[in-house]
């Protein structure tokens, strides 16, 4: 009896290998939840569909933020997690110093056909080590944009003819446009109150000055400080002369916006998203979307890139032959990326960002330029998304721009809560 | 006789050792629970301990470091922070979520039938939502663009409308209001376990010598419900000095510095900074902190009782 149980259970192990053989399942981990939820979704279907008999990507969504990246680093520190996981380029210095990111070399790169040329130089090294190797492939590159809506632009003379504002280059005429704008039910902007809103905002103009946020392992070091402290005055000069409302939650921001209540809306692309449709369903003014204007010296906008990364689980590593398929799938990916870009992304894979496709596609290729002059977040483990430096964007710039804090007292706080847990 | 003496020797015997069986069978009994405790909450109680004593991460080993962890929490000013908010938070929860408590305990009582029914289920209600949902319904009713509860801010503000859980004063108390409103269901309950448990007929004696309701509150019903007074406060202090959820979640992305609790503490030392060590030893002072403070108020409750 017990034999026959045991040849049982042998034929059936010997049965479900075979079948695995056949198709070979790729354990896939992603934060997107939302638009991006939804539409990642459609393409892992399509890629299922493409593959089908071959490969198969059985894919499970976990939380935004810490909670996905705590369970990343707690499943790859006893050999469990995934074979491929979403991962934003600005944690990638964390997630190296915690080894739960494995190093992707060029021979593997380059058999599955991935090549550095096909990408923006500042994003693909923003995957890399300060070693210089290679742990992920970026998928896209998401901004802040600057949301206007036409009408009111227009009844204020701000809009030119090719149906975009015109005079808001220029931190003074910024915020003249502001004024013109603002009346007593519409304010000229709304911005989310929340650190990350915060953070790229302030790092966006702060790099419009040329500053350096982190240098020589030292924050807002010399003429840095100055520099941080004109781009929260900035912000702060929009509340306080009553042109953006104060403490605006980030969904109340956007209905702000699409209720005509704000005339411009600064925020992510990834809510083109929500603005494509509800003019579907013709419930919103004329609206467009531009790289954010240059308030200072030049051209710069915060951005991020969500990338692939393969984890490296410790004691079971992904074998060769699951790297290579999974790395042919993040190419399948990138090759496929006009589809990810309807949720407001600009594809990170060159051919794509520049195809004939994705100039038709409005309004992404009107901001599309901030590709050019985009700055990640600083490399250190301290940075990144749900880091210490962005919660001390919520301790510090926000507050600053509320007028809960001086712009120069939140400069300096920020730069020394931030040295202090470097120590 | 001598018989009688080997039987009654005999019966002794058997007694014995139906005794060690009963204490055996009771031992084998409890053991499942004995191992499945030891192994999941007293062995990893312990390593905590050892770990609050190491610079680890959160995951892997760690060198022995002494004391520092404790000394770098207590020149931490986030770490005094913490504890401020969190017997802040307390001070504004336990007590008044307590007597509220009592009070609606009180009130539902004295309804008869199925109206009284409708009531207690009324303020049970909140008490099963997640705290996800009593979040989301809270934020929405205190938005600062469209929130209803403004109607019943603005009146006191010349019409300014206030961003209740972005305005450092008014965080701490509109966190406990919420709280409160959300647990008080239970207290009720046991409250109105407590007030059935109290005979009638000690009421009817005090009505027929003339006790007012005051009188019969005072003299009746406060000494005959302290226990369950004591166990509703020493219940609160535990789960308050606990606070993490609400906390978290109405100051999420924004000042949480400011607004910074215990346990949002450890788990940013622990999660965020992956210092597995001091997020060890902060756990372990919350630990003392509610251990000491709890079997102080329940001790201080009782001996008010016994009096």
């Amino acid at each position: 009896m017990i034999r026959k149980v045991l040849y049982a259970t042998l034929a059936t192990m010997a049965l479900s290998v075979g079948v695995a053989r056949a198709e070979d399942t790729i354990v896939w981990w992603d934060f997107l939840s939302g638009g991006d939820g939804v539409r990642m979704k459609a393409m892992l279907d399509e890629f299922n569909k493409e593959h089908a008999g071959k490969v198969k990507i059985d894919a499970t969504t976990f939380e935004w933020g810490v909670p996905f990246y705590s369970k990343v680093q707690t499943s790859t520190a006893v050999g469990q997690g995934p074979d491929v996981m979403t991962y934003h380029e600005s944690r990638m210095p964390l997630g190296i110093s915690t080894g739960a990111v494995s190093v992707i070399t060029p021979e593997e790169l380059a058999a599955s056909d991935i090549k550095p040329s096909d990408f923006g130089p500042a994003n693909w090294k923003a995957a890399q080590g300060t070693d210089g190797k290679q742990y992920g492939v970026p998928l896209d590159i998401h901004s802040v944009i600057l949301y206007y809506n036409k009408d009111l632009l227009k009844k204020a003379g701000l809009l030119g003819e090719d149906g975009k504002p015109k005079g808001l280059d220029g931190a003074a005429n910024f915020d003249a446009a502001l004024a013109k704008l603002t009346t007593k039910d519409v304010a000229g902007l709304s911005v989310p109150d929340d650190n990350a809103s915060g953070w790229r905002v302030f790092y966006t103009l702060f790099n419009q000055q040329g500053g350096e946020f982190l240098k020589d392992g030292k924050f807002l070091d010399g003429g840095n400080l100055d520099k941080a402290t004109t781009a929260l005055a900035e912000m702060n000069k929009w509340v306080k002369n009553g042109w953006t409302p104060a403490k605006t939650e980030y969904p109340a921001s956007i209905a702000l916006f699409t209720a005509g209540k704000a005339a411009m809306h600064i925020n992510g692309v990834w809510e083109v998203p929500t603005m494509v449709d509800l003019a579907k369903k013709g419930q919103l003014f004329d609206w467009g979307a531009i790289q954010i204007p240059v308030f200072y010296d030049h051209p710069a906008t915060w951005a991020d890139s969500h990338s692939f990364a393969i984890p490296d689980r410790k004691g079971n590593p992904v074998d060769a032959a699951k790297r290579k398929e999974v790395l042919d799938a993040v190419h399948w990916f990138n090759q496929h990326s006009l589809e990810w870009a309807g949720g407001g992304h600009v594809p990170a894979f060159l051919p794509v960002q520049e195809s004939a496709e994705f100039k038709a596609l409005k309004p992404n290729s009107d901001y599309v330029s901030l590709a050019k002059t985009a700055v990640f977040d600083p490399v250190s483990t301290l940075a990144g998304v749900a880091s210490p430096v962005y919660e001390a964007a919520g301790n510090f710039v926000v507050p600053a721009m509320s007028g809960e804090m001086s712009p120069a007292d939140a400069a300096k706080q920020m730069r020394d809560d931030l040295q202090n847990q470097a120590k | 006789m001598a018989a009688t003496g080997v039987q009654l020797s005999r019966g002794l015997e058997l007694i014995v050792k139906s005794r060690r069986n009963e204490i055996a069978v009771a031992y084998i009994l409890m053991a499942p629970f004995i191992i499945v405790y030891a192994v999941i909450f007293i062995w990893p109680t312990i390593q905590m301990v050892e770990l609050s004593f190491t610079d680890a991460p959160l995951i892997g080993e760690g060198a022995w470091v002494g004391l520092k962890n404790f000394w770098r929490l207590q020149s931490d000013r986030l770490f005094s922070t913490a504890i401020w908010n969190t017997f802040y938070f307390v001070l504004l929860s336990v007590i008044p979520s307590t007597l509220l408590g009592l009070v609606v305990a009180l009130a539902v009582n004295r309804l008869k039938g199925w109206v009284q029914s409708v009531v207690l289920a009324a303020f049970f209600l909140p008490y099963i939502l997640p705290v996800s949902v009593v979040f989301r319904i809270w934020s929405w009713m205190f938005d600062k663009d469209f929130g209803v509860a403004q109607h019943a801010i603005t009146p006191f503000t010349d019409g300014q409308h206030v961003s209740v859980f972005r305005t450092l004063p008014l965080f701490m108390p509109a966190v406990a209001f919420v709280t409160i409103w959300w647990l008080l269901g239970f207290n009720v309950l046991l409250f109105i376990a407590g007030l059935r448990n109290i005979s009638s007929e000690i009421y009817e004696a005090a009505d027929l010598d003339g006790a007012g309701r005051w009188t019969q509150f005072r003299r009746i019903t406060w000494p005959l419900i302290w226990p369950v007074t004591a166990l509703v406060l020493t219940i609160q202090l535990i789960l308050q000095l606990k606070i993490f959820d609400q906390v978290y979640l109405f100051a999420a992305n924004v000042r949480t510095d400011a607004t910074m609790v215990m346990v949002q503490y450890i788990l940013k030392q622990g999660f965020q900074m992956n210092k597995g060590g001091l997020a060890a030893a902060a756990s372990l002072v919350l630990f003392l902190v509610i251990v000491v403070l709890s079997v102080l108020q329940f001790q201080l409750l009782r001996a008010r009782g016994e009096r």
